[in-house]
């Protein structure tokens, strides 16, 4: 190390004065002490845990901007509607959340959940209607929507802000390692989030909306339309000699509906004599999949927690009925933000799908129960 | 094989309206208050009803 600086200095000195041969000096020692301590142990690290910090902490703060966003948005909707105190209602609902059922007991943990999930959703819409009980219903979509997405981004947010505050107190650069990874896709949750909200708050359909879209399109041919369960419709036509049933979720309103107990309702109405159920649903692409590729399946198209989609399984189990998928596929963000044109086309062929199951795989005069599974935001019946 | 990644697109929500008795067929941008299957007056041709069929977005490509 000695011979080094010697052999530094020398090559320095040569022709320079002696300001400049301090400030060489200086220099050389300086690089040269910076490079011996990144060798002690913990410097290093700690470098790293700064940097990774850094990183992290400006991720959180892009999501606490669209919380903030979506907040304001939500309480400037609230104060249009008539709530005298948006920020008390806002406050109170968003860290409002539901508690799993026990899963190491898991008989009927299904009904349990449903209880659980749709006295949520039921108190929620409670409290609304308490402050402004002439509210519409599409207003008071709007305004469920609205919570759940203050919700779920302060959760992210929350989350985040834990880990990162954690890796900093355990000064770990493992659990600072994980965080710099996952941040940027909570990034991008988070800012479809936001998206979404103001896609909802203006009526428009949303790439989820494509099952609705379908059965719409059916619907649009039925004399008769009936409520099947919460939230979800339902309407019969003829099609090449069969009896086709059509449930989607009650629009325009911004609401998945009830679709599993609304088929169920349906099959049981029709005695169980039904020969197909077919569900039209969006799907998660694959990266490199193409927006609004078509494919079929057998099962439940269906992105439910569970009792939605087991109520279809279970009467469909009960009558022997086989149960037919046709998806369109998409992003994550292009599924919760405005519809994009692609998806609406591919309607067109998840129709011709539909159409093709029930000629290929029914026999005339046979009950055929299609399903358009999604939110049904600025979709009518 | 050159896969792009740009996910980055500015985009323009249009209503599509259609006659329910003939191919007339028109394209307007988005107003609050649309929605699918909303009747939104006559068909200039046959004077059959109108109805919203649809309600998506396109990507605007940008003139330099």
């Amino acid at each position: 190390m000695n011979g080094l600086i010697i052999a530094l200095a020398q090559t320095s000195s040569q022709g320079q004065s002696g300001a400049a041969l301090a400030f060489s000096y200086i220099f050389y020692i300086f690089f040269i002490a910076l490079l011996a301590l990144s060798f002690f142990p913990g410097v290093q690290q700690k470098t790293q845990i700064m940097f990774l910090s850094r990183d992290v902490e400006q991720k959180l703060q892009m999501i606490e901007g669209y919380l903030k966003d979506s907040r304001g948005l939500t309480e400037k909707l609230l104060k249009e509607k008539g709530f005298a105190d948006p920020k008390a209602f806002v406050e109170r609902i968003i860290d409002r959340f539901v508690i799993d059922p026990v899963s190491v007991e898991p008989t009927d943990i299904i009904n349990r959940m449903k209880l659980l999930m749709r006295s949520n959703e039921d108190t929620v819409r409670e409290m609304i209607t308490a402050v402004n009980p002439n509210i519409d219903p599409m207003t008071r979509s709007q305004i469920e929507i609205s919570t759940e997405v203050v919700n779920a981004l302060n959760l992210i947010y929350k989350v985040i802000r834990h880990y990162l505050i954690m890796a900093k107190k355990l000064n770990s650069i493992m659990i600072m390692y994980q965080l710099q990874m996952v941040a940027p896709i909570y990034v991008k949750y988070a800012e479809a989030y936001a998206k979404a909200q103001k896609v909802f708050l203006q009526g428009i359909p949303i790439g989820d909306g494509l099952g609705p879209l379908v059965a719409s399109r059916f619907l649009m041919k039925a004399d008769q339309k009936f409520t099947v369960s919460k939230d979800t419709i339902a309407g019969s036509i003829e099609f090449e000699g069969r009896k086709v049933v059509v449930v989607k979720a009650e629009g325009p309103m911004a609401t998945v509906g009830t679709p599993g107990e609304g088929v169920q309702n349906v099959i049981e109405r029709e005695g169980g004599r039904v020969s197909r159920i077919i569900t039209v649903d969006a799907a998660l692409k694959l990266e490199g999949e193409e927006t609004g590729s078509v494919a079929e399946g057998m099962g439940v198209a269906m992105g439910d927690p569970g009792p939605e989609k087991i109520a279809i399984e279970r009467v469909a189990v009960k009558y022997g009925i086989p149960i037919d998928a046709v998806i369109v596929k998409m992003s994550m963000e292009e599924a919760i933000t405005e519809m994009r044109k692609e998806v609406y086309q591919a309607a067109d062929k998840a129709i011709e799908y539909v159409k093709r199951i029930i000629l290929e795989r029914t026999k005339p005069g046979s009950t055929v129960v299609v399903v358009g599974v999604g939110n049904t935001a600025g979709i009518a019946q | 094989m050159a896969i792009s990644v740009d996910s980055k697109q500015n985009l323009k929500v249009k209503t599509l309206i259609k006659c329910m008795q003939c191919d007339y067929t028109q394209e307007r941008d988005f107003q609050v208050g649309d929605f699918v299957l909303k009747l939104v007056g006559n068909c200039p041709k046959d004077n059959g009803p109108l109805y919203i069929a649809g309600i998506y977005a396109e990507a605007v490509t940008s003139k330099k």
